[in-house]
């Protein structure tokens, strides 16, 4: 075994925490959290994976940087959809918004 | 001989806080612990990058993460005026965390074996990269990634606010 495998393993116990979190949890802000956990070990197997290996470390680097960016951007609309649906059906839970008009 | 047990307990160390912030963040019955748990989880995370020798990931991701989308998620707890449990007061329920297991376990199940076997065989210690060859990057090579992703947070932003400013009144 080596570095690189202990890296990744950790990498894979972060998306597990975060596929329980995303299913399990009842709430949309519970749900967000999980998503958060499982970009984190997406952005700590591209650098490891960058750093570890003989492949482009700027790359990786930048790669991993992109994946926040990106987080930020997906809790801020998911912010806004939480008001949303707080505002339309009076609380935050995921099951709220299941009852279609008409 | 010894940087590298040094190496090996700094490794163990960052990944128990990792691993014990985000037990807590997936299992607390009140959000705003959870979201505890997520921070200490996000700098354990942050740790790991140090020991990776990506100190400028580190750095952003403590700026970025546990400086700016944590605040963002307290703002989603407290602007829903959920009580501090957030609606998740009566737990976790059975039939979720039902659901939730295999769920779990079909891909760590697929991938660390596969990990196990086929892992790469990676260099022993990380490389160095300055922070100054990460900038020159961002503006030779990567340039359309990095105005790529200005443009998913403006229009993000933009959505974010078109979405909140919704008029109560009108029906939909």
């Amino acid at each position: 075994m080596n570095p690189l495998v202990y890296y990744q393993v950790v990498a894979v116990l972060l998306l597990g925490l975060g596929l329980y979190a995303l299913v399990a949890r009842r709430t949309l802000v519970g749900m967000l959290i999980g998503v958060e956990l499982m970009l984190n070990g997406a952005g700590l197997s591209i650098v490891a994976a960058a750093q570890l290996t003989p492949a482009d470390a700027v790359l990786g680097q930048l790669g991993a940087l992109l994946v926040m960016g990106l987080a930020a951007a997906e809790a801020t609309l998911v912010l806004a959809i939480v008001l949303v649906v707080s505002k339309r059906f009076g609380d935050a839970s995921a099951d709220a918004p299941s009852e279609l008009k008409g | 001989m010894n940087e590298l047990y040094l190496g090996q307990f700094a490794f163990a160390f960052y990944t128990l806080i990792v691993l014990a912030g985000g037990v807590l963040a997936v299992s607390s019955a009140s959000l705003v612990r959870a979201m505890l748990g997520l921070v200490v989880s996000l700098f354990g995370v942050a740790g790991l990058y140090l020991l990776l020798l990506a100190e400028f990931v580190a750095l952003m991701q403590i700026l970025i993460y546990v400086g700016a989308v944590t605040v963002l998620i307290f703002f989603a707890i407290m602007l829903t005026r959920a009580s501090a449990d957030g609606g998740e007061a009566e737990g976790l329920s059975g039939a979720g965390v039902l659901r939730a297991v295999p769920i779990v376990l079909i891909p760590a199940g697929i991938l660390v074996p596969f990990l196990a076997v086929y892992g790469v065989a990676g260099l022993p210690t990380p490389k160095n990269v300055s922070p100054a060859e990460l900038g020159a990057g961002l503006l030779g090579p990567y340039t359309l990634a990095f105005e790529l992703i200005s443009v998913v947070l403006l229009a993000a932003m933009a959505g974010a606010v078109l979405l909140a400013f919704e008029k109560r009144g009108a029906k939909s």
